[in-house]
């Protein structure tokens, strides 16, 4: 007990001393939430919240063109803009302003559309009505609606503005057929003569509910900071990997090993100490950024970390997490030769794990394949235990595989660091 | 195992993964109990395999080593208990003061409480690092650090030392503290196996040397009888050179 205890105050007292191991471990990942929080809530609203600018040119001012404005301006997909620099917009001058990147969208109503559309649907309704058996089959004229685009806009985005004008124009149509319905049929029957009701046009018979599937009631909107949180917080506990084995390559290069070899330790021993140290570093780096989540990014205009109600799963997942990146740490600075080599191997095996885990971009924009390969790296393991925890509502019994694997892979890294310290010591 | 001996090897063979020539080619010798063995010889020789096999840091490819009757392949754990050792190289945490390296060390010797603190109190003292202790080892001379090394090795009061090479690139004061105090050891029972390329160091201090080179023991016997041996040979420096020949080692 007592080796244990000195090589815990040893391993704590190497740590304090080494002040860039100390930035790596707290300073960088606090500056990676803030940096990729900020970018990705901006990123976030630009393409979900109201940031798009439309550029919306009226030119019909009758029913059509006040509908769309008036829907456009309703939607949370966009801002809608009828001026540039102060001047009311034209067609020309939206083609132009999108050109220049100002807006991402123009949308331009012709003049006459709405006289248009309603010519066309009272020939339409006319034609169905007629009891004349040749009556000529007129074409109805087309309405054009221009939509100029950025050509950097989402595809995804531009089908969302189509599909909404689609749904003001449908709208729109079914209003003036009802109307044209409701006059022809006055006119055949004149003593039913009614005033052609709005009512139709203001039901909505079909209704659409939009709930986040949460185990629990009161669901929790995914945003930047539910997601960077988290996925950071486990990048930084993965890269102890840089001042973990960047210690166990000193005390070979520095020669402190070969004395401690021909102790009456064990060579678990001595690494327990680093185990212990280093899951305490792991667990106050989580218990920091999520410090920063809860208190700081509010601050910044951000939203707060929602963090479920499952403190048990919470611990679970972190204790889980905080030995997987210990044992992973561990083996690298065991199988590496020189300090050089443990470094380029520990960064750039944590910077392709993450960025496999879902850690840079969540799992679910990545193609098929990619998907199926971030199974194997454990900060998914540890991101969707999180997930589970912080947006689905979940439990302690609801992380415990993803812990139980996070555990598994502790030990892997375990026997395959002491089967290599074996191998190197039979030399 | 001759009735004295705390030290018997037998055809001690050292063969390195990947190399095909042995550094240590059969070399067998014992060391009598309270003895300050030296083993000696030219850079390249063995000398810090044949230690480095004794105090158990990786095992021989084959031959039989005993100490203190124990085997070194059955009771590794028993020898290490017994043993200190004293590398070449400094083998000390330079960001941590000379107490925390000390307490450390010895803490994992086994040495706890204020028996360890008393030792360490005490050596820092004998070896003049008493007001040194609690500045960061980085900050040493070259003289500090190999006395700070030694203590590091001796806190548990080890019945076997292995020193390799104790006073390499120190200066006279501190080679000559460093020495008393081995020798005082050594009167208190510590049995020594020491390596040096100070061979004017060894005469004084050894009381048995092995002359060793390409692996091999080429002389043994206490420094006088060796140089009574060779006719025309005046300390042990010139045994040693009319054995190993003047040629340049790797």
């Amino acid at each position: 007990m007592n080796k244990l205890k000195a090589a815990i105050i040893k391993e704590i007292l190497l740590l304090l001393r080494d002040r860039v191991g100390l930035a790596i471990l707290f300073i960088m990942p606090m500056i990676l939430i803030f940096v990729m929080t900020l970018i990705q809530d901006s990123a976030f609203k630009t393409l979900n919240e109201k940031g798009i600018p439309i550029v919306f040119v009226n030119n019909d001012n009758d029913s059509l063109g006040i509908e769309i404005g008036v829907g456009l301006r309703s939607s949370e997909l966009c801002t809608v803009y009828d001026s540039i620099n102060g001047k009311p917009a034209t067609a020309e001058t939206a083609r132009q302003a999108v050109a220049d990147g100002q807006f991402l969208v123009g949308i331009v109503i012709p003049a006459g559309a709405t006289e248009a559309v309603r010519k066309n649907v009272t020939q339409l309704v006319e034609q169905t009505l007629s009891t004349d058996p040749v009556i000529e089959t007129k074409v109805p004229d087309s309405v054009d609606i221009k939509i100029f685009i950025d050509p950097i806009t989402k595809k995804s985005f531009i089908a969302s503005v189509t599909s909404s004008l689609r749904e003001f124009i449908s709208g729109i149509k079914t209003k003036i057929m009802f109307r044209s319905f409701a006059e022809q049929i006055a006119e055949i029957i004149p003593d039913k003569k009614k005033t052609p009701s709005n009512a139709f046009g203001q039901t909505q018979i079909i209704r659409y509910q939009e709930i986040y599937a949460s185990k629990t009631i009161g669901a929790i909107v995914p945003n930047a900071v539910q997601h960077n949180v988290p996925a950071w917080a486990i990048f930084a506990m993965f890269f102890i990997v840089m001042p973990l084995s960047g210690s166990i390559m000193k005390e070979k290069t520095e020669g402190s090993i070969f004395r401690l070899h021909t102790m009456p330790s064990s060579y678990l021993m001595l690494i327990n100490g680093k185990i212990i140290v280093y899951v305490l570093v792991c667990l106050l780096q989580l218990a920091l950024m999520l410090s920063v989540g809860f208190f700081f990014l509010p601050m910044l205009g951000l939203p707060v970390l929602q963090m479920g109600h499952s403190i048990a799963g919470i611990l679970i997942i972190s204790v889980a997490t905080a030995f997987a990146a210990t044992g992973y740490a561990v083996m690298v600075g065991t199988i590496a030769s020189t300090e050089q080599q443990g470094a380029i191997m520990g960064a750039l095996s944590i910077l392709l794990l993450s960025a496999l885990g879902g850690i840079w971009v969540p799992t679910y924009v990545m193609p098929q394949m990619m998907r199926n390969l971030s199974a194997f790296s454990p900060l998914n393991w540890s991101l969707e235990g999180f997930y589970e925890l912080f947006l689905r509502g979940g439990d302690a019994a609801s992380v415990a595989g993803s812990a139980l694997k996070l555990m598994i892979f502790f030990v892997i890294t375990m026997v395959i660091a002491s089967f290599v310290n074996k191998l190197n010591r039979r030399a | 195992m001759s009735s004295n001996a705390i030290i018997e090897t037998h055809d001690l063979l050292k063969v390195f993964k990947g190399s095909d020539e042995p550094v240590v080619k059969g070399i067998s010798f014992s060391v009598q109990r309270n003895e300050v063995f030296g083993l000696l010889g030219p850079n390249g020789a063995g000398k810090t395999t044949t230690i480095s096999i004794l105090c158990g840091l990786f095992p021989p490819t084959s031959g039989k080593v005993t100490i203190d009757g124990m085997s070194l392949q059955g009771d590794l754990a028993g020898i290490k208990q017994i043993v200190g050792v004293v590398p070449q190289d400094i083998a000390l945490y330079p960001t941590l003061s000379a107490r925390e390296n000390l307490n450390f060390y010895g803490n994992m010797y086994g040495v706890t409480g204020k028996v360890l603190k008393d030792k360490i109190e005490a050596w820092l003292h004998n070896f003049g690092l008493t007001e040194a202790a609690n500045r960061r080892v980085s900050t040493y001379s070259g003289g500090m650090k190999r006395r700070l090394n030694l203590i590091a090795g001796i806190l548990h009061d080890p019945k076997i030392l292995f020193l390799d090479e104790p006073t390499v690139g120190v200066d006279v004061q501190s080679r000559n503290v460093i020495i008393e105090h081995l020798q005082a050891l050594n009167k208190k029972g510590t049995t020594i196996i020491y390596t040096s390329h100070h061979m004017e160091e060894a005469e004084h201090f050894c009381t048995q040397v092995a002359i060793i080179d390409y692996g091999k023991i080429i002389a043994k016997g206490s420094p006088a009888e060796l140089i009574a041996a060779y006719p025309g040979c005046t300390n042990l420096e010139s045994v040693f050179l009319h054995l190993t020949k003047r040629k340049l080692r790797d």
